[in-house]
């Protein structure tokens, strides 16, 4: 069971002096309990991309299958793959609408047709996932909550849909440090229980810290797609695109420049504390 | 889906109306309105087809979008078109039902009440196509300001800021529809009330970030000292050239034309 994009191509506006080829040729695959990393600057199209995998947006040319169900089919079939793909848009805050918390959250299950105690329980287990705690909030109206727990509401409003796959777009942007790292803990809590999670970002700390897989788009097109370790191994391309390697890496290419022989394929603090004393100990062999 | 919406869309292009000065293509327009309501004989209607095809040729802009321009205006074609058809009486009759009659001349005046309001609305998109929003509104400011038309300044940027702000609430509404959709939201099935219903995910959070855009712009105003139109001077200039004499001439011609065929 996985999402698989063969030869997908998207244009906006065809036909038009404002036409823009958004994707070219994109083939790849999601499996079941991944944890995978979208990066490209602005303008890239990581989020025509991510659009794809539900259906919202039809390739011009190319398929997109979710378990074996074609976004090009009927719209019965839209539902059930936008019921598997869970989608979280940017600032997903912003399409909160109703009264209460609970309501806002339970819009997903009773659009997907579920009677009144089965949305209770998916409204009860996704407030629990995003640890909104469930009688302090469901009364609330979500617009009197901060900025990270109406976001954390937004995400439960998409996490009430049950879905096997999550597609967050840039789940961390605007937040400051703290909700930031809480967001991100909830996510791997997530991925840990056995959903597979996509996530588009531009903080290569972030990818480097939890995606098991890179996926980097560059003009449309797939430039790498491989272990997260093996694509910053190419930290020269990925500057010469516009983007960046994590902290930690920067820090140990900077040493090996300076003459330490470190290994710099190293992602996390952890690691780089290990290699740097291994070195230092003289373990430089 | 809704980014296909063209409205007020400005088709870039270096033709010879593009680089018309808004005034001289505002006031062109006003007095072309003028004469294509006046004209009634068949020879002024000949008249007005070849001087409207002139004009739509010179911008060089596709004809497709001139059609596109008029096709949600269907409705009220036939509908203007069936009236007179029913309506008018005159000359043979053509076709007799009970009360109903459709008469020659019914038949004539429908079309060519049609072929009217398409031509009142392909100029009207003419002049959006050709000209960028914002020396639209420049044009328009200085021309209320030439009849006297109190708070030109201000009725001109209200314009301004409502036309900037079509394609980002587009955006938006194509963005929160998208988000809502992504949680089995459907907003084309079932019947009105419920179709009503379902619009309620989309307006208050397009309503909310209405207002919350209104207030960061009005704050970034402030910021930078707007108070108004007074004393403002322009970045770009507008100038009459020579090419600006000779439409307001034709323009005038125009009408002089409708007005002896009347």
């Amino acid at each position: 069971m996985s999402i698989i994009l063969e030869h997908v191509s998207y244009t906006y506006q065809p036909q038009t002096p404002y036409e823009v080829p958004a994707l070219t040729d994109i083939s790849l695959e999601i499996r079941e309990g991944e944890f995978i990393g979208i990066i490209g600057h602005t303008g890239s199209g990581k989020s025509t991309l991510i659009q794809h995998f539900n259906g919202l947006l039809k390739p011009n040319s190319g398929t997109v299958e979710v378990d074996g169900l074609q976004t090009t089919a009927e719209p019965g079939t839209l539902k059930r793959i936008r019921q598997k793909v869970g989608l979280v848009f940017q600032y997903p805050e912003h399409q909160l609408f109703d009264e209460t918390v609970y309501q806002d959250i339970a819009f997903g299950p009773v659009n997907l047709g579920l009677d009144g105690d089965q949305t209770r329980e998916r409204v009860r287990r996704a407030m629990e996932m995003v640890r909104l705690d469930f009688a302090q909030y469901k009364d609330l109206s979500p617009f009197v909550l901060s900025g990270g727990e109406k976001r954390r509401a937004a995400i439960a409003g998409v996490l009430a849909m049950d879905p096997r796959y999550l597609i967050l777009d840039e789940p961390t942007a605007g937040l400051d440090p703290r909700g930031r790292d809480e967001i991100m803990e909830q996510i791997r809590d997530l991925h840990r229980q056995g959903m597979a999670v996509v996530f588009v970002t531009h903080s290569m700390d972030d990818v480097a810290r939890t995606a098991q897989r890179l996926i980097v788009v560059s003009q449309g097109k797939i430039v790498y797609n491989d272990v997260t370790g093996q694509v910053f191994a190419h930290h020269a391309e990925l500057e010469r695109i516009g983007l960046d390697v994590p902290h930690v890496m920067k820090l140990m290419l900077d040493l090996r420049a300076k003459g330490l022989k470190v290994r710099a394929d190293i992602l996390t603090v952890e690691e780089a504390r290990r290699e740097i004393a291994r070195v230092l100990r003289g373990g430089d062999a | 889906m809704l980014k296909d919406i063209t409205i007020g869309q400005y088709y870039p292009g270096d033709s010879m109306i593009h680089r018309l000065d808004p005034r001289s293509k505002i006031i062109g327009m006003l007095l072309y309105m003028v004469g294509l309501f006046l004209v009634q004989s068949l020879t002024g209607y000949a008249f007005v087809t070849a001087y409207t095809l002139i004009l739509l040729s010179l911008s060089r802009i596709p004809v497709k979008l001139f059609i596109k321009g008029v096709k949600p205006l269907w409705f009220i074609l036939l509908f203007t078109m069936g009236m007179h058809f029913f309506m008018t009486r005159g000359g043979a009759v053509l076709w007799e039902w009970r009360f109903l009659q459709i008469t020659e001349t019914g038949v004539q005046q429908g079309l060519l009440m049609a072929a009217r309001l398409i031509f009142l609305i392909s100029v009207t998109s003419l002049l959006t196509l050709t000209t960028t929003p914002i020396v639209l509104t420049d044009g328009l400011e200085y021309l209320m300001k030439a009849v006297f038309i109190p708070l030109a300044h201000e009725l001109a940027m209200m314009m301004t800021i409502a036309l900037r702000f079509i394609p980002t609430l587009i955006e938006e509404t194509d963005k929160i529809m998208k988000a809502q959709m992504a949680r089995g939201a459907e907003f084309d099935s079932g019947n009105l009330i419920r179709k009503a219903k379902s619009l309620i995910p989309l307006l208050v959070p397009l309503f909310l970030s209405a207002f919350r855009r209104a207030d960061e712009l009005a704050m970034a105003m402030e910021a930078r000292c707007y108070r108004g139109g007074q004393n403002r001077t322009r970045l770009r200039a507008l100038r009459m050239g020579g090419m600006d004499v000779a439409a307001l001439i034709l323009s005038a011609a125009f009408l002089a034309v409708c007005v002896y065929y009347g």
